[in-house]
């Protein structure tokens, strides 16, 4: 089975609401967001609001239209491109987060975007615990991430947290254990 | 025998229509209050004030905003492109907006300074407007710029009285601006205002290692209980949203 196949596949088998720690390596990456954005959030319907912290979000989306995988129903909260400097022409569907210090900026941009498409069912994409870890402490990410989790929980929506392997640490371990309702390990089926 | 345990449901409710504020109020201002909006430049007054009319107007109550410092067609231009404004609040009259400086004029008010007289003269026509136009939600922006021609403590006392008691008793709820600078103590440039008023919201800036967050906080309303919690702030298309401060940030030396 493929990465993007195995993504799919493992989201649609949890319910609405649900919030999964995604663990995967970084050659998985790609495929994986393939799998989620393409196979599962379009096959489901869903509005996907992807949060970055890893990389541009203009990357992303230069990699999805590669792919031919359309954007209409995906918007970006980009979280690093201010703080890179980034001279990059910003997509319309790309709202700019300062720094990924800003936490609660995050949190206000994710609901407004949630509010402006209200009438439809959201996927949240968390990418990646590990580029936030760098940027902030453990005790005011864990609460980010609890706020955060419990509020897109509420409302019905897939969160879905990305943690690569390479660079996990057990607090990292810890934090996702404690907000999340499942774990998904790519590369295992 | 134990005193009667207030509840919130006992006054009715003036719905803000900011989603986040109703919430932390326990469902909205106790109608008819008379609040100080008290903040430094930039920090969200006049957004949280016209969402405040805008949806009262939506909800069918008369709105109006007294601009002091600025004029309506500037203001205009320059506030927020809500999503939920709609053209014929104006044009149906439930949204309107009045210069001061035009009211002034009528009055025959032409001296920098208010005496005695003129002072109650201003109150009785900001009440006598509410009356006749049957306003339910008013803004005065800023109280502090009206403060300043009235200068005299005790008259700013009696005009702030006279306002909140007037307006109360016609079901009005009002918002008054309070400007202040960021270093000031306090919610208000005079320190009566704070005092009388029956509630004080105050926004702020907050710096956390390096970045500057735009915060809100409810210091008092009477009437209802409420959250003292201080909140971030975002001022979008959709409306005023808020979000809790997180309190990691505030550990010293915590990252």
């Amino acid at each position: 089975m493929t990465v993007a196949a195995e993504v799919a596949d493992k989201l649609g088998s949890l319910g609405e609401s649900s919030a999964i720690a995604m663990r995967l390596r970084t050659d998985q990456y790609f495929d994986a967001i393939q799998g989620m954005l393409d196979r599962f959030a379009t096959k489901k319907d869903l509005d996907v609001v992807y949060v970055t912290s890893t990389i541009p979000s203009q990357s992303i989306i230069n990699a999805l239209e590669a792919l031919e995988i359309s954007i209409d129903h995906i918007w970006f909260v980009d979280c690093i491109s201010q703080i890179m400097m980034s001279k990059e022409k910003r997509h319309a569907h790309t709202i700019i987060v300062e720094s990924p210090t800003m936490l609660e900026n995050i949190m206000l941009k994710v609901e407004f975007l949630l509010r402006k498409h209200s009438d439809r069912k959201a996927l949240i994409v968390l990418d990646s615990i590990n580029s936030l870890a760098i940027h902030n402490n453990t005790k005011i990410l864990s609460e980010f991430l609890h706020i955060l989790v419990n509020n897109l929980r509420s409302r019905g929506a897939y969160t879905v947290i990305f943690s690569m392997h390479e660079y996990e640490t057990e607090e990292i371990r810890n934090m996702l254990v404690l907000v999340s309702d499942e774990t998904v390990e790519l590369g295992t089926s | 025998m134990a005193a009667k345990e207030r509840s919130d449901d006992e006054r009715e409710r003036c719905l803000t229509g900011i989603d986040a504020i109703d919430h932390i109020l326990n469902g909205g201002i106790p109608r008819g209050n008379t609040v100080l909006i008290s903040g430094s430049v930039g920090t969200g007054k006049t957004s949280i004030c016209i969402e405040f009319l805008i949806r009262g107007a939506l909800n069918g109550e008369n709105s109006l905003y007294l601009s002091v410092t600025e004029p309506t067609d500037k203001l205009l231009v320059n506030v927020i492109p809500f999503d939920f404004f709609e053209d014929r609040l104006m044009k149906q009259g439930k949204l309107q907006f009045i210069d001061l400086p035009k009211m002034y004029e009528k009055l025959g008010i032409d001296k920098e300074d208010l005496d005695f007289d003129q002072t109650r003269l201003l109150a009785d026509t900001i009440v006598q407007t509410v009356e006749d136009q049957k306003i339910r939600r008013l803004v005065l922006d800023s109280v502090t710029s009206v403060c300043y021609r009235i200068k005299d403590q005790e008259r700013i006392r009696d005009f702030l009285l006279r306002l909140g008691t007037e307006l109360s008793s016609k079901d009005c709820t009002t918002l008054l601006v309070s400007e202040i600078m960021s270093s000031e103590e306090g919610y208000s440039r005079w320190g009566v205002e704070e005092a009388i008023a029956d509630g004080v919201i105050v926004t702020g800036n907050l710096e956390r290692r390096g970045d500057l967050l735009r915060t809100l906080q409810i210091v008092k309303m009477r009437g209802t209980t409420h959250s003292r919690a201080k909140y971030v702030l975002d001022l979008t298309t959709s409306g005023v949203l808020l979000v809790p401060l997180l309190k990691g940030g505030s550990v010293t030396g915590g990252g």
